[in-house]
């Protein structure tokens, strides 16, 4: 600590910031809170709110709900009951989301390993090879991806949605940056020569790396759970086996009593992903190579 | 580091096939497709099909709208992320649960905000009441060239959170010494961040600004949660435009748009790997 000089400044400085910090997080927070607090008003009461949208009448504002005239589940019950067609994509989300988990689970820690604790010729190349995927866009190589899976078979079916998504460069590119930074002599110690690369993978790099999986995990169902560019294309002409996210465009203008307590739904998973991994992601991307 | 080691296969093989199948192929195989005809003959155009592309009136406006958007995002989400972790760097453990909260978005679906996204923006929406109170004239945030206002800050919402974690890990690398001193010797806040915090944090700085760069070059979503396949002229980005032609089963201009923005995107990545090449990419 320096003397009474600097406590001034600091002391002024750490008030603005909470300020600064606490308003910002209320904005992040807003469209949060509004959208699980508009699920619990009546059916009439939200579809009349909604109806007074658009409208351009200058003196005219749209009301600022606050408060429901009586609380009320009927949306939840609406869409969890009396509509089976939101409990089928609702289930397509949680299929995908899982079985691309699973496979980047199985695939993407190895091959990071390979490319992070091995020697090889092409090593290099190949990495230079993963950032360049993870750069660009999904539309980028779609055509030809399109092909790839017509000559598979896989087109229209859940697989051309999954399989890609399983390899996805970007968590190659994540998993391998925390793996560099495990100093040589934790993995080599405690092997006999001749070191056992698949014990050192599994009693050494994999417990380390827990921070990074856990955030890769995290942020990968991110992207699953709001995956659009690839149901659009690879399942184009079966509309039942959307997810969730691709049909929120057209539900919000036919389902407009329940929109939000379908929108509340959909964020549910994700929040409770994120908080049981948020010390993870933190922890994971201090202790990576992020330069 | 282990060198001729036989189970490397076994780490490798799983991964890689997947990766060539998925990834690699298809972007090898569409170099070729983009210098084809595309008919039943398959004959080698060269560059044709560029040529076509880029005199293509909806691929230039795309190509513009991309560029402008993630221009106007990039420097947004950089100056933000970088103001929003230094000021949880003086609050330290207290941060957390403001950094939590500002990570939490990153996590959510976009897909389900689009509604509430839609009644905020409204023309008699909440945006418009403090505008109106501002004693403005209010604006058509979604019906007119201005829907680049709530697409960007939807994109910003999401996405800021992500770059504050990453300056953060970097600023909690910078030894407090160096501001004590610092604040001996009479530097104020502004001073210290530009000589002490931004020098040392320069890679990591880079990281974060060409991720945000590339990232925001991928602002699809937002604009077809709120625009949909065909939004107005101002935010039709390169993308729609790839889906689009791709609907009509024009692959060749497809891949063709694809490839040259791809060649935008690898200058970006080349001036990164450059600066990599530099400091040493393998140093074990």
């Amino acid at each position: 600590m320096t003397g009474t000089k600097g406590a001034r400044p600091r002391r002024l400085g750490r008030l603005i910031s909470t300020l600064v910090l606490a308003l910002i997080c209320g904005l992040t927070l807003l469209p949060i809170l509004l959208t699980f607090l508009y699920s619990f008003f009546p059916m009439s009461e939200m579809k009349a709110f909604l109806d007074t949208r658009n409208n351009y009448d200058q003196a005219r504002f749209m009301n600022v709900l606050l408060a429901p005239s009586i609380v009320s589940l009927r949306q939840y019950y609406d869409l969890l009951i009396d509509k089976p067609i939101y409990l089928q994509l609702f289930m397509n989300s949680v299929k995908y989301t899982l079985a691309i988990l699973l496979g980047q689970v199985l695939f993407i820690p190895t091959l990071a390993y390979a490319l992070s604790r091995f020697r090889f010729r092409g090593r290099e190349t190949l990495f230079f090879l993963v950032l360049m995927l993870m750069l660009l866009p999904f539309q980028v190589t779609m055509a030809p991806s399109v092909l790839t899976m017509r000559t598979l078979g896989l087109m229209n079916t859940a697989w051309a949605v999954i399989l890609p998504m399983m390899f996805a460069p970007f968590y190659i590119f994540l998993m391998r940056q925390f793996m560099v930074g495990i100093p040589s002599e934790m993995i080599e110690a405690g092997l006999m020569d001749g070191a056992d690369t698949v014990r050192s993978f599994f009693h050494v790099v994999l417990p380390i790396s827990r921070p990074i999986l856990g955030a890769a995990v995290a942020l990968s169902f991110a992207d699953a759970w709001n995956m659009v560019e690839q149901p659009l294309i690879y399942l184009a002409s079966t509309q039942n086996q959307m997810p969730l996210s691709v049909m929120f465009n057209s539900l919000s203008s036919s389902e407009q009593g329940v929109i939000f307590a379908s929108a509340a739904l959909y964020i549910m998973p994700a929040l409770l992903i994120y908080s049981y991994f948020q010390e993870d992601i933190l922890l994971g991307i201090q202790l990576s190579d992020m330069k | 580091m282990f060198a001729k080691k036989k189970s490397l296969w076994l780490f490798l093989l799983p991964g890689l096939t997947g990766l060539m199948v998925f990834h690699l192929v298809p972007f090898i195989g569409g170099i070729y497709f983009s210098l084809t005809d595309g008919t039943v003959h398959n004959r080698l155009v060269w560059f044709e099909n560029y040529r076509r592309v880029w005199g293509n009136a909806a691929f230039r406006q795309g190509l513009g709208n991309s560029l402008e958007l993630s221009l106007l995002s990039t420097p947004l989400i950089f100056l933000f992320s970088f103001v929003l972790a230094l000021m949880l760097k003086t609050l330290r453990e207290r941060s957390l649960p403001y950094r939590n909260i500002l990570l939490m978005p990153y996590l959510v679906p976009s897909s389900a905000l689009l509604i509430i996204w839609m009644v905020i923006f409204d023309y008699g929406g909440i945006v418009n009441r403090l505008v109106a109170a501002l004693g403005l004239e209010r604006v058509m945030w979604l019906e007119s060239g201005a829907l680049r206002v709530p697409i960007i800050l939807l994109y910003v919402w999401k996405n800021v959170g992500f770059s504050v974690v990453i300056f953060s890990a970097a600023l909690q690398s910078v030894p407090d010494e160096y501001y004590e001193f610092a604040m001996l010797e009479g530097a104020g806040p502004v001073r210290q961040a530009r000589s002490i915090t931004l020098p040392l944090i320069l890679p990591t700085a880079f990281l974060v600004f060409v991720l945000a760069w590339v990232n925001a070059f991928k602002i699809f979503k937002e604009v077809y949660f709120i625009g949909g396949a065909y939004p107005r002229d101002e935010v039709y980005t390169l993308q729609h435009f790839m889906n689009n032609r791709f609907a009509k089963l024009e692959y060749q201009d497809v891949t063709t748009a694809a490839y040259s923005f791809a060649l935008i995107v690898l200058v970006f990545f080349a001036m990164l790997y450059a600066r990599k090449g530099v400091r040493g990419v393998d140093r074990h």
